[in-house]
């Protein structure tokens, strides 16, 4: 096993290798940067070529790219466009733990950006992954074990209405029931927007309380699905020939249940689960944009759309990294749960 | 018997989802807490420090932000919703009131050849500050901060955002404390609009400067700790808020509101139901179909013109459809659309037509300028002697060589253009105009000739946006200038219009013409020249939309500076 790990995590730097390169051709074809710096109005013909020169985006793409690589401390650069380099560079590249500065909040180091906003996404996203998949078991075993009773074809009614409603309308619809609505018929009410409110200030208190709306919304529709794919998962493993002989030897119902049944119907879960986990990372665009929740979905929207390569290619990377990690923690498990699988 | 398994493993998942999110979540309360109950004792989160709990009589202002500022230092301002915080915690020398007449803020009195603040050449610009102004932390402001500024805006090593217009001052002195001396290489007319807008504490940056050789990345770009506008910097959580308090140093007295909460909702429709909500004083630019919801729930919309003018920009260049450089056609196309129409039903009617590029500034438009009247007879007539006419009957124009009358037109992908495309194409298309539209995202849209920008490269035959004269309200702007064209030569180049040397000339002469009178007849020659050849296209005046909350009272906004007047402002 040790060598698996050893061997999956040696293949991992060429796949990070390139998935770098090609993101970071992407991402500098997606935009300029510069573009847009004159903010309402066209960015001043004078101040393009200075900081196309300043930021180092006059540079050929692959220059550029081996920057971001290695860091250009090993080379001079021409700041003030008399066409001789003349101040050595200060960047030392990811290879060597710098992710570089934003272009957009010129200076900031990028794994500074980042850090600030990690761990609001985190609170929000482990909470709302925790309450789906706590729930879409609870909902998914009951429904199964209860098949066609009235509380299945009620939990698939809501389910089928939960998948199909898009995230932002539930968002936009909870807001205005609870936060407006509420409000405005004297009941008590949840907040709109934010983390907390400025009179009371930032406590636990007031940041669950705004956690309320957000983690609703991404459960509601990712319960919907999940607890349908755990209600498939399990009927089809409950009709298994050794659940019938778990049975015949006279087992506990709870072992058949927990030890024999829902340890097996949760391998396609672990799957789903796996895959999840990174993309926290990358938090909910479309839940803290519309709840103002200052996360890395937010993060990476607002770089994206004014093209800043250092930020973007740092929060893909991380997210890449996480893949990895996650896809290899995945295929543990998988190992632990199903003894059938052996890695070599 | 199951009962008793499932109940400890729900526990313990539960317990851990919690103790996962290190937030120790307390349960919510069933209403949230009134503006007047303290502060609640319970713990805060670690992960970032609280701000001190504010006691229960401050009077708090919550402004929403649409976009999040990415700097405070104002040498890199850029986005607009950076430069109008100047006003709450930096200052200018000129300020900008609510008719977008200018005052002066820093200095005793505005220059000019009048009172000799205005050499007779225009090579001279002398300041001279008031005796009272103080930074936040009480170090006097001395015109040794005016010099250090320029000095910032100069210096290579910062890459600030534009050296525009220090880049036309051969130097800044300070004789003494209180009198800055600007000295032009050429007489600078526009240069009232643009200086000192932000000033620099040497005290506090020059030792950062000197010991990293730059200032990009001093922490007072972010916690500008040291300030010199009604309120100073407090904190400011990235993707989250902005606070600023009361500045007991400053030098006008003391503004009414203890402090001020911006929050950035980057969603329309969120702020929308956080300002019906109440939970925001102030938010900007509403969706116009949110407004009458506004109105009802009793925010009031205060419309200030802000010289922004949505308009159609034609590429006369030699790439673009023969027709579009064809001055009838261009005229025929201004007379084909139905501009009020668009507003009052695109815009529920609430702006104005904009016929010229300079409305914003109405000194600068003659009193003989036409609107062009909405007549598609006039424009079918104009069509027919261009030699556009329809013989295939399918509703398209074609020329004598059975070339299409089909043009180009491209634009953000801000849903009110979106919007507007459809409708232009279906009024061009009755009088036999055939118009393609295509989106770009904004940074797409103006990459550089290099990079082959859409309108860079005349990719676009008609381009749509909003803006305004580069100084506004300065009449100043250099898009349609010849040398600005782009090529390989100059890749930057932002004229992705065309070259009239007539203009060329025009703009050339209004830049170094001090005389105001002079300078004035010029720019009325530049804007009926612009308006006859409808080389500019102005659909609609593109003003600032502010929602204020019905707590909010003294609110008064500018076109240019719009908290000009916040030390005046009060919550009741």
């Amino acid at each position: 096993m040790t060598q698996y790990i050893i061997r999956r995590l040696l293949q991992a730097i060429p796949l990070l290798f390139v998935i770098s390169l090609i993101l970071f051709v992407l991402m500098r074809n997606a935009g300029d940067p510069l573009a847009t710096m004159g903010g309402r109005h066209l960015t001043r013909p004078d101040d393009r070529a200075r900081l196309s020169r300043q930021l180092g985006l006059d540079k050929p793409i692959y220059m550029q790219y081996l920057y971001w690589l290695i860091g250009n401390d090993w080379t001079k650069m021409d700041v003030d466009g008399d066409g001789i380099p003349e101040t050595p560079g200060t960047r030392r590249g990811i290879l060597r733990g710098e992710f570089g500065t934003s272009l957009i909040t010129r200076g900031k180091p990028v794994l500074k950006i980042i850090w600030e906003r990690l761990p609001n996404t985190l609170i929000l996203m482990i909470t709302a992954e925790a309450i789906i998949v706590v729930f879409s078991v609870v909902i998914g075993v009951y429904s199964a074990l209860r098949q066609y009773s009235l509380m299945d074809h009620m939990v698939t009614t809501v389910s089928f209405v939960g998948y199909s409603m898009p995230i932002f309308f539930i968002a936009l619809v909870s807001m205005y029931i609870f936060a407006v609505n509420f409000k405005k018929w004297g009941l008590p009410y949840l907040p709109t927007v934010g983390m907390f409110d400025p009179q009371t200030g930032k406590t636990s208190a007031q940041v669950a309380l705004h956690m309320v709306l957000p983690v609703f919304s991404m459960s509601f529709t990712s319960i919907a699905g999940y607890s349908r794919f755990v209600r498939a998962t399990m009927l089809e493993v409950m009709s298994e020939d050794y659940i019938r002989t778990a049975r015949a030897k006279g087992l506990p119902n709870y072992m058949i249940l927990f030890i024999h049944a829902l340890k097996n119907a949760s391998l396609p879960l672990v799957t789903i689960v796996g895959l999840d986990i990174p993309m926290l990372l990358g938090g909910a665009v479309v839940t803290e944009r519309i709840f103002a929740w200052p996360g890395m979905g937010r993060l990476f929207l607002d770089h994206v759309s004014r093209a800043d390569t250092p930020v973007v290619m740092g929060i893909l990377m991380l997210i890449s990294v996480a893949v990895v990690v996650f896809q290899l923690i995945t295929d543990i498990t998988y190992a632990w749960l199903d003894p059938r699988i052996r890695y070599t | 018997m199951r009962r008793t398994w499932l109940y400890p493993v729900l526990t313990v998942i539960v317990v851990t989802a919690v103790l996962l999110t290190s937030c120790q979540p307390t349960p919510a309360p069933t209403s949230p807490p009134k503006a007047t109950e303290p502060p609640s004792k319970a713990t805060p989160i670690p992960t970032s420090p609280p701000p001190t709990a504010p006691p229960a009589e401050r009077k708090i202002m919550t402004i929403i932000f649409t976009q999040e500022p990415a700097t405070l230092n104002t040498v890199y301002s850029s986005m607009w919703f950076e430069s109008i915080l100047h006003q709450i915690w930096s200052c200018w020398a000129l300020e900008y009131d609510d008719q977008n007449e200018a005052f002066p803020r820093l200095v005793t009195e505005i220059p000019s050849t009048e009172n000799g603040g205005v050499s007779e050449d225009g090579l001279t610009i002398t300041l001279h500050l008031r005796d009272d102004i103080v930074w936040s932390d009480g170090t006097p402001i001395t015109a040794e901060d005016f010099v250090f500024t320029y000095q910032m805006y100069m210096d290579p090593a910062n890459a600030v955002a534009s050296q525009y217009p220090y880049d036309h001052l051969e130097s800044v002195e300070a004789p003494d404390e209180r009198t800055v001396v600007m000295r032009f290489k050429e007489p600078f007319a526009p240069w009232e609009a643009w200086f000192w807008r932000g000033l620099l504490p040497k005290h506090v940056l020059e030792p950062v400067f000197e010991a990293n050789g730059s200032i990009i990345e001093a922490e007072w770009n972010l916690a500008p700790t040291v300030g010199c506008g009604p309120f100073v910097f407090a904190e400011w959580e990235s993707g989250s808020f902005m606070r600023f308090v009361k500045n007991e140093n400053y030098w006008l007295g003391e503004p009414k509101l203890d402090e001020i909460f911006i929050r950035f909702v980057p969603d329309d429709a969120s702020q929308t139901a956080a300002l019906v909500a109440g939970d925001a004083d102030l938010g900007t630019f509403p969706p116009l179909s949110d407004v009458p919801a506004l109105q009802d729930a009793g925010l009031k919309i205060i419309v200030q013109p802000s010289g922004y003018q949505e308009g159609w920009f034609f590429n006369f260049r030699e790439m673009a459809h023969p027709a579009v450089q064809d001055v009838r056609v261009r005229q025929a196309i201004a007379m084909a659309l139905d501009r009020q129409a668009i507003i009052n039903d695109l815009l529920l009617g609430l702006t104005t037509v904009a016929e010229t590029y300079w409305d914003g500034t109405p000194v600068y438009v003659p009193d003989d300028i036409e609107p062009w009247p909405y007549d598609t007879e006039r424009a079918k007539q104009l069509l027919e002697e261009a030699g556009w006419t329809d013989t295939d009957g399918d509703g398209i124009r074609e020329d004598a060589n059975g070339n299409k009358l089909t043009l180009v037109h491209g634009t953000t992908t801000r849903e009110i253009r979106q919007d507007i495309q459809a409708v232009a194409q279906q009024q061009l298309k009755e009088v036999g105009i055939d118009l393609q539209i295509f989106n770009y995202d904004a940074d797409i849209l103006f990459e550089s000739y290099s990079n082959k920008g859409p309108a860079a490269i005349g990719d676009l035959d008609i381009m749509e946006w909003s803006d305004l004269p580069t100084g506004f309200p300065d009449p100043d702007t250099d898009y349609w200038l010849c040398g600005q064209i782009p090529s390989d030569e100059n890749p930057w180049g932002y004229n992705y219009f065309g070259c009239d040397e007539e203009l060329d000339a025009l703009f050339g002469q209004q830049l170094t013409t001090i005389d105001a009178e002079e300078r004035t007849a010029i720019v009325h020659e530049i804007n009926r020249r612009m308006h006859d050849q409808v080389y500019w296209l102005g659909l609609y005046s593109d003003p600032d939309y502010w929602v204020v909350g019905p707590r909010l009272a003294n609110v008064k906004f500018s076109g240019v500076t719009p908290f000009y007047s916040i030390m005046e402002w009060d919550l009741q």
